[in-house]
């Protein structure tokens, strides 16, 4: 186990840096730099700024720079927010983009598990097509149409919710439910299909031969077997979650970290950008290696390999 | 077996997450919001202000919010004149090239401590200093030996010259007369700064526990990202805002945030806070307001190749613009513009320029010997990737198409690679703009002398460059306007180097239980008088 | 082929698998023949009418800049199916052949292509979209390749994990026994066992690219481009739509609509797929 640990988390690392190489190379042959603007600057200003962020040094030389700080925690200041550094900027965005994440995902779990054990145990009734028929809906809808649609009646027509100023309790509830409407769909899909699975085999066959009641049989057994699946798809959907809520965030106007993704790139803040990929990169890879832990302490039978 | 949610399910330790969705969704289903207070104004800055350390600040959001912590040497008034505020009174001295600023003495910083003129010294020095690496620390280059400091030629920062004479008088020698510099003096980089604060916090003084500021309003709270909060600040010398507090949100999504102001949840909304096409609606209601600014848009030619190094073909094209169309597709009101120098600035003047003439720009294309757009070769113009800059090229497209039978193409490109395509290769037909810095026609003009890093149509006329370097350090404003008339001439009538198009017209929409706001014409928004109308509200 | 008889049998009993594929039929082929069907032009300026609400004359209504609704998402189906079948044989072709490639061959081959794929996992997909966007402008040929590059990789896991499972079965091992070539056996015995999983990952990976760019749109990193035939997709319009929703909202209403239906209907007809070529539900 320590092993296969150590091993994954080599890995791991590499991947980051494989991905921080990637980003800054990129970046940097990027047209356009953090400084240029509608205002020309004076050249001799612009060596000052250059100087300021040794933006003047052969790449090489700032790229060693750039991992050595890494290294040491520091991942530089940004250019835009020029009093901040990038770790303030993810420090303060983070924490705000984690919970946006969990928020979503806890409703996606909620709803989603009613309605896969609705359909599992009607399966092919009504209510089984409707639970597929809301699911296929739910994936079917882009985030900001939803974001839409929501302000459009919540907001605008009925006044129940804030489309924004993040804080209040109210302004939550609009982005919950557009960030974690397809994740809902995911789970109840996938909830759905593993539990029919589990409901065809023979341990359930002997329980409802036992003569124990249905629901039991459904809640006691199937549903505690059909979780692995989801278990799988919790570890990446919740880093996509984190990181990846960008729509989300700019519709509703929340603090998060994942609108830097596309400001950073036009602002050409490089450091911000390089600072927030391995952020979202880190969390990727944890996640992964957690379920990966899980699943191997949940079910022998899957090698570690 | 499945044992970490097996065990969450049979603890209950999903319970609390439960209890928390349930909390959340009924808490928003009864409105206890904030709304409807008369001692709060609810404002969208649309951004995270980059920075509020005044030296480094180059962007609206940051100015934004530092015009209403702070006050300057001076002021401007309705018709955007300088006038004195921290400043009682000041002297031109020596034709112009000394300027002797008296301050008031009874103003305070928010720790209690006087504002004196070494405050002002400190500032100015840190805005020049190398080290500090600010964008604007060429707005002070006209004083003596400031520019060799910011270059690092000059080491010394003593030999620059502005100097605190005492206490309340601070002293600045010009290299020439800049009959400007005053304007410059209510430009939020000329505001003072505490050496003890910013020696002691470092990069963080500008942090709501750190910062000491001396205007109408105190920084209470910052919340990155989200919003930022200003408290009434009791001991201002104008006397304290009838406002107690502001609350400042960063909301880039123009829709979120007028559905947040027509939902009374936002009491002002700038122009980058309204979708273009809601204007005309909210134009018609309450709290409509429209701002000419001091911002102007015009097309540039790449002037030393073909085909627009012959002045028959930039001017056939100047003239084949129908300007009247940008108010009807733009929706803001703007105003169609043929010269430079946009109204409320100095030596604005309407008659210069080309205007609307299709027979005459075909007789002119004609001459350069394109008749009817015939043999003209594939152009293209190029704008940076906005709506507004789309729907202005193409309706260009289309008049230049109808009056003149040339086809151009139009191409877009993002911000930063645009800047970089101006700079090294400028395409044939390019959009740009210029907001004024300081309100003087200098600021808006230099932009086109031969050695100007904005000059991107790299267009030369040492008449146009003789005729700024006088008018810059001229005193006389008579003289001025006559030197200014005739460079614009140059300019934008017998040289064409560039196609002016319209003056920028911003849109603001401001809760009608409030009054006071003014919103001037560089995008500043001053709230220490915002007051609400009545004195006392219906509940 | 005995695969396509069951489908077909299929599709007549299940009325919904046969409505989402003939609404899909119906987009595309209106989307291939908008400059035959559109009842205007989809580029121009017309002064006149700027932004009416739906009419006889304009049964959509009308844009900012006069432009026919109904015209510009006629011309707007074209793009957005394109950038979705595009995308999808762009990942399929990469994807299958890199991962039976890195399957077939194993060993070190394989952990070191396998490596590749998790870094193409670990970069954000938007960071790989806005640089491209960047470098490639935001025409068609740039959103397909920057798609593609993130789609590819699902189709090679999942061609690698098939492979590897087929590389086990006894006629695959016969067929290696009597010295059959590489070649000959991945195209004979491998792909056809994991044509069923791909066709159905094809079938989602359609839906799923038509919503990416529809974002992408919206975030106004898409395909803008309006003097092109080529040059308006859906997600543009809806973004156009979205900076007017209080005044004007036919502007969004109707290109939501062309979003969504047509996303649907895709993800109808991959469930219906999936299950059909389910191999425990026979």
């Amino acid at each position: 186990m320590i092993r296969f640990l150590a091993k994954r988390l080599l890995h791991g690392l590499a991947v980051l840096w494989v991905v921080v190489t990637l980003t800054f190379v990129l970046l940097r042959i990027l047209p356009g730099g953090p400084f240029d603007s509608e205002r020309r600057l004076p050249p001799e200003i612009m060596a000052n700024i250059q100087a300021k962020y040794h933006l003047d040094e052969p790449w090489l030389k700032q790229y060693a720079r750039y991992l050595a700080g890494v290294a040491q925690g520091d991942l530089g200041p940004s250019y835009k927010y020029i009093d901040r550094t990038v770790s303030d900027i993810i420090k303060d965005t983070l924490p705000t983009s984690t919970l946006l994440g969990v928020l979503a995902l806890v409703f996606a779990v909620v709803l989603a598990f009613p309605l896969a054990v609705a359909a599992a145990a009607y399966h092919n009734r009504w209510a089984d097509r409707g639970c597929v028929f809301l699911a296929t809906l739910g994936i079917s809808l882009p985030h900001f149409l939803l974001g839409a649609a929501l302000i459009w009646v919540f907001s605008l027509k009925l006044g129940w919710f804030q489309a924004a100023r993040w804080g209040s309790p109210d302004s939550a509830v609009l982005p919950t439910i557009t960030l974690g409407a397809m994740p809902c769909a995911y789970f109840t899909y996938l909830l759905r299909s593993s539990l029919l699975e589990t409901l065809g085999e023979d341990f359930i066959r002997t329980a409802r031969a036992k003569g124990l009641k249905e629901p039991f049989v459904l809640f006691k057994h199937a549903v505690r077997n059909s979780l692995i699946p989801v278990l799988t798809l919790l570890g990446p959907l919740f880093a996509t979650l984190v990181a990846g809520s960008f729509v989300v965030e700019y519709v509703f106007a929340i603090p998060g970290m994942g609108r830097f993704f596309i400001s950073a790139v036009t602002d050409r803040d490089y450091p911000l950008i390089t600072g927030v990929t391995l952020v979202y990169t880190a969390i990727l890879v944890c996640a992964n290696l957690l379920v990966d832990m899980c699943y191997s302490l949940v079910d022998p039978r899957i090698r570690v390999r | 077996m499945n044992l970490t949610l097996v065990f969450l399910f049979r603890k209950g330790r999903l319970r609390p997450v439960f209890a928390l969705l349930i909390l959340l969704i009924f808490s928003g289903c009864n409105p206890f919001s904030r709304g409807g207070d008369d001692k709060v104004f609810r404002v969208n800055l649309s951004t995270e202000p980059p920075s509020l350390d005044w030296s480094l600040a180059t962007d609206h959001a940051s100015f934004n919010v530092i015009a209403n912590l702070m006050v300057g040497l001076a002021d401007f008034d309705k018709s955007l004149k300088p006038v004195p505020i921290v400043a009682k009174s000041w002297n031109v001295l020596e034709r112009g090239r000394r300027i002797v600023f008296h301050l008031r003495d009874d103003l305070t910083w928010s720790d209690g401590k006087k504002v004196t003129a070494e405050d002002f010294e400190y500032s100015w020095k840190r805005l020049l200093d190398p080290k500090t690496a600010s964008q604007y620390a060429y707005i002070l280059f006209d004083i003596v030996n400031a520019e060799e400091f910011n270059q690092g030629k000059l080491a010394d920062a003593d030999q620059v010259g502005v100097k605190a004479t005492d206490e309340r008088t601070l002293e600045v020698r010009l290299k020439h007369p800049a009959p400007y510099f005053l304007s410059i003096a209510t430009f939020e980089v000329t505001y003072p700064q505490r050496r003890d604060v910013i020696e002691k916090h470092g990069t963080k003084w500008t942090d709501p526990e750190n910062i000491v500021t001396n205007g109408p309003f105190l920084l209470a709270s910052w919340k990155h990202e989200n919003e930022i909060q200003l408290k009434a600040n009791p001991n201002f010398f104008l006397g304290k805002p009838a406002i107690e507090t502001v609350e400042m949100y960063m909301i880039t999504e123009k829709t979120t945030s007028l559905a947040l102001y027509e939902q009374g949840k936002l009491d002002f909304l700038d122009n980058y806070s309204i979708p273009t096409l809601e204007k005309p609606r909210l134009s018609k209601g309450p709290g409509f307001r429209r701002v000419p600014q001091l911002r102007g848009e015009y097309y540039g030619f790449a002037v030393d190749r073909k085909p627009f190094d012959d002045v028959r073909v930039r001017k056939a094209f100047a003239m084949a613009i129908d300007r009247s169309v940008f108010p009807r597709i733009l929706h803001g009101g703007e105003q169609p513009a043929t010269s430079w120098i946009p109204p409320g600035m100095l030596a604005h003047n309407p008659k210069i320029g080309l205007t609307y003439n299709p027979p005459e720009a075909r007789r002119l294309l004609r001459e350069a010997g394109y008749p009817e757009g015939k043999g003209f070769p594939r152009v293209t113009v190029s704008y940076n990737t906005l709506e507004h800059h789309k729907l202005v090229a193409e309706a260009i497209q289309g008049m230049w198409q109808r009056n003149l039978g040339v086809v151009v193409q139009l191409e877009n490109q993002d911000w930063k690679v645009y800047l970089k395509k101006l700079e090294t290769d400028p395409p044939p037909v390019f959009r740009s703009g210029w907001g004024a810095d300081y309100p003087d026609p200098d600021n808006f003009m230099k932009l086109f002398t031969s050695l100007s890093g904005n000059n991107h149509g790299r267009w030369k006329s040492p008449r146009y460059d003789e005729l700024l370097e006088e008018a810059a350090r001229e005193m006389s404003e008579k003289k001025r306007i006559r030197l200014y008339d005739e460079a614009q001439k140059i300019l934008c009538e017998t040289e064409v180097a560039i196609m002016p198009l319209f003056v920028v017209v911003e849109s603001t929409v401001l809760n009608p239980r409030f009054t006071g706001l003014e919103y001037n014409s560089m995008s500043r928004m001053v709230l220490r008088h915002v007051r609400p109308k009545k004195v006392s509200s219906e509940k | 082929m005995k695969l396509f008889q069951r489908l077909a049998g299929e599709f007549r009993r299940n009325r919904l698998l046969t409505a989402s594929l003939a609404f899909i039929a119906l987009v595309t082929l209106a989307g291939f023949l908008a400059p035959l069907i559109s009842p205007y032009s989809p580029g121009g300026f017309e002064e006149q009418r700027l932004l009416e609400v739906p009419s006889a004359a304009h049964w959509l209504g009308t844009d900012e800049l006069g432009r026919d609704v109904l015209t510009r998402i006629l011309y707007g189906a074209r793009v957005s199916i394109a950038v979705g079948l595009g995308t999808a044989l762009i990942a399929l072709l990469i994807g299958t052949f890199y991962g039976l490639v890195s399957g077939y061959a194993g060993g070190a081959l394989d952990s070191f292509l396998m490596r590749v794929v998790d870094i193409f996992y670990g970069l954000p997909d938007l960071l790989i979209f806005v640089l491209l966007s960047l470098f490639l402008g935001r025409n068609i040929t740039g959103v397909l390749i920057a798609l593609g590059l993130i789609t590819w990789v699902r189709f090679a896991r999942i061609t690698r994990g098939q492979v590897l499972q087929a590389k086990e079965l006894i006629y695959v091992e016969g067929a290696r026994a009597i010295g059959a070539s590489h070649v000959r056996i991945l195209l004979r015995h491998i792909l056809p066992n994991i044509f069923a999983p791909l066709l159905v990952t094809l079938t989602f990976s359609i839906p799923a690219a038509i919503l990416s760019e529809s974002t992408l749109s919206f975030i106004g990193l898409g395909i803008n481009d309006p003097y092109n035939a080529w040059g308006t997709s859906w997600g543009t319009l809806a973004q156009d739509g979205w900076r007017a929703m209080r005044t004007y909202p036919h502007l969004i209403f109707f290109p939501a609509l062309a979003i969504f239906l047509t996303i649907l209907a895709f993800n109808f007809l991959g469930n219906g797929l999936r299950d059909i070529l389910d191999p425990k539900r026979n």
